[in-house]
């Protein structure tokens, strides 16, 4: 019992050093603080940041793998890439190559062919310039979009080469601000083409770089505009040839994938000579991007323990100068019946007691600090219990090794010696 | 009456330079309850030496200290403190007060470590600074205090324990003559009421209040003597 009053005293004693010296403990209390808010903050916004990009990923789909056909290297143009007529350039994936791959990939539960183009669609008397995308009927069910109103493009629609069109929302919205799209007429390059869905918007990737995007039956597509995309540019007149410009291969589970992309790859490389495709897939970034949210808070909480150190070699200088400047104190207490082990409690508890205070204000600051980033900045911020306590309980752990060093030396004082003194 | 100290062959030997300093040697002595002795000498012959060792502050390099039947002189440091804060009541020249805290909070310090609890130490600290005659000052800090008054702090803080002896190495070093005779008359009234008083003086007329002279030369006991001629038992 009487050692229990005695262990509470000695705490209230340690607690009221650090108010006696209320300067000295603001400072070293502020020391602690800046490193544990730092450190929150850091690996909230960070956690937020990873989060966002990994979440942008898993929209492309986790067990997808796509394929994208992509214009080869210039300088290799004029020797690999086979030449048309009039000097078109033609490159990218094949229908034999879809076949192929369709054929040979384990574990494929189903896939997608896309034919991007850019035009113009009018109606209404606007004009957008929109990205095509001439696809088959499965492509909502392979990217996961959902439509909104009317229906997609149907076999029979490929079947027939139907010139039907589904809008995405965004375009809709564009082209026909007031009035129902459905069943109104759109015209891309001049050919009409009959509203018959909506879908909300696509993945950014997926859709290529507009945003506008009216999707066609790929049949329909190539019956109607013929396989060279001609683009006229400031006065010159380039002319593509690209069968599949992507192919989305979408994957049984998640297992599947890095093996399924594997044998992708090997074969694009028997078929493809030149390097004018490009395989995404989407579970090896989201792997990416963990180890890198890894690699940022490791190198987070090697600079918050840089910090924390220099915090901690100042609580254990001003510890230091507190004890020479008590060594009296620490005499007189000893010389009435403090044991070593009383006085090492008495300055562990006000070195502890420092950075447990900097350590709190630093979560309460370091808590304030993602929620202001996060409503002014919008960028998204993620506080868990770890980042909470990992840096509260690196203070603490500071504030005890950096304490225990003067509180032995000043527990080792003779007493006489430390009576003795100035 | 009852022996509480006893010193045999005690050495006390600072090693310093080849030889070194020899401040005790071979001291033999007892003293018994209620008694109140004077140890005297000159500067360097060892007093404060002696008392530190009997104030468990310090141990003997050789020999032996039995203070109430144990050895102190084998002590560990922790015994060493818990005899110092249970048996010891140790009264410093330059009072050795704690600063920032207040009469009261000083009185207690010996019972904060016995782990008395605060409203068990303040009941107790508050009689014996009436004791002193300092009720009225409490809360005051001690450079609120005179060389006089904070010299019966100190003493009321000795006592804080109910001490086994009483120990003062010169308590009226640092005072005039007349606050110095004030020390002394609560130091007498001590001692009548049965305290056990050992303490260090360079001054006769503070010594001649006790009852027995033991005085030290060069490390040695040159004389020891009861002031009323009683021959040493
Ligand atoms: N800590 C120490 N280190 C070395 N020598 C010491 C120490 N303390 C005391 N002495 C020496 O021991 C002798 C006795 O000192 P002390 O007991 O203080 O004498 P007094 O109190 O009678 O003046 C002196 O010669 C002194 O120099
Ligand atoms: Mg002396």
């Amino acid at each position: 019992m009487k050692a229990i009053y005695k262990a509470g005293d000695i705490v209230l004693l340690g607690l009221h050093g650090v108010m006696v010296h209320k300067v000295r403990s603001a400072l070293t209390v502020l020391g602690i603080l800046f490193g544990v808010w730092s450190v929150i903050a850091m690996l909230a916004i960070n956690a937020g940041a990873s989060y966002e990009s990994q979440m942008a990923l898993r929209e492309l789909g986790s067990n997808n793998i796509i394929i994208n056909s992509v214009k080869p290297p210039t300088e290799q143009k004029a020797s690999e890439g086979r030449s048309g007529h009039h000097g078109a350039l033609i490159y990218g994936l094949t229908d034999n190559d879809v076949r192929r791959l369709r054929a040979n990939i384990p574990g494929l539960q189903d896939s997608v062919v896309v034919h991007r183009a850019a035009k113009t669609a009018t109606a209404n008397d606007r004009r957008i310039n929109v990205a095509v995308i001439s696809t088959e009927p499965n492509y909502p069910r392979v990217v996961q979009t959902d439509i909104t109103a009317g229906r997609f493009i149907s076999s029979y629609d490929m079947l027939r080469y139907q010139p039907h069109a589904v809008l995405t929302q965004g375009l809709a919205d564009k082209l026909f601000p007031l009035a129902d799209p459905l069943g109104k007429t759109v015209a891309l390059d001049g050919d009409p083409f009959i509203v018959i869905g909506i879908v909300r918007q696509l993945p950014a990737t997926l859709a290529g770089t507009s945003q506008s995007a009216i999707l066609i039956p790929i049949s329909t597509d190539r019956a109607q505009f013929g396989e060279f995309n001609i683009e006229f540019s400031q006065g010159s007149i380039t002319s593509e040839k690209v069968e599949v410009s992507q192919l989305i291969l979408q994957m049984a589970n998640d297992d599947g994938v890095l093996e399924g992309a594997a044998i992708a790859r090997n074969l694009l490389r028997r078929f493809r000579e030149s390097q004018d495709y490009d395989v995404t897939v989407p579970l090896e970034l989201i792997e990416q991007k963990r180890k890198q949210m890894q690699l940022w808070n490791y190198m987070f909480v090697s600079i918050a323990s840089v910090s924390l150190l220099v915090g901690g070699i100042g609580i254990m200088n001003i510890m230091l100068a507190s004890v020479t400047e008590r060594t009296r104190e620490i005499g007189i207490r000893r010389a009435l019946g403090a044991k070593r082990r009383d006085i090492v409690t008495q300055f562990l508890v006000e070195s502890v007691t420092l950075t447990a205070i900097g350590g709190t204000l630093g979560i309460a600051i370091g808590l304030l600090v993602p929620w202001v980033v996060q409503k002014m900045l919008g960028f998204l911020t993620i506080v868990t219990p770890s980042t909470l306590f990992l840096p509260f309980i690196m203070a603490v752990v500071v504030g005890l090794v950096s304490g225990l060093y003067p509180a032995t030396r000043a527990a080792k004082l003779d007493p006489i010696v430390a009576l003795r003194h100035e | 009456m009852k022996e509480l100290v006893r010193l045999d062959n005690l050495w006390k030997v600072y090693p310093i330079g080849v030889d070194g300093v020899i401040a005790l040697a071979d001291i033999n002595m007892s003293i018994h309850q209620g008694e109140y002795v004077a140890i005297m000498g000159p500067s360097g012959s060892g007093k404060s030496t002696m008392l530190n060792i009997l104030g468990c502050l310090d141990r003997p390099t050789s020999g032996q200290y039995w203070l109430g039947g144990e050895n102190a002189a084998v002590m560990s440091d922790s015994e060493l403190s818990e005899v110092r804060n249970l048996r010891i009541g140790f009264v410093f020249q330059s009072f050795n007060l704690i600063p920032q805290l207040s009469l009261v909070e000083n009185i207690e310090v010996p019972l904060f470590y016995q782990g008395v609890p605060r409203h068990h130490r303040h009941p107790r600290s508050r009689k014996l600074a009436q004791m002193v005659g300092l009720g009225d000052r409490l809360s005051h800090k001690p450079t609120e205090l005179s060389g006089g008054q904070r010299q019966r702090v100190a003493v009321a803080r000795a006592l804080a324990n109910d001490p086994l002896i009483l120990l003062a190495d010169e308590p009226t070093g640092n005072l005039d003559s007349r606050t110095s005779a004030e020390i002394m008359v609560l130091f007498d009234q001590l001692n009548r009421r049965g305290r056990t008083i050992i303490l260090v003086t360079h001054e006769e007329d503070v010594a001649a209040h006790a009852h027995r002279v033991i005085r030290l030369r060069d490390g040695r006991i040159a004389s020891d003597e009861f002031t009323d001629g009683r021959a040493l038992a």
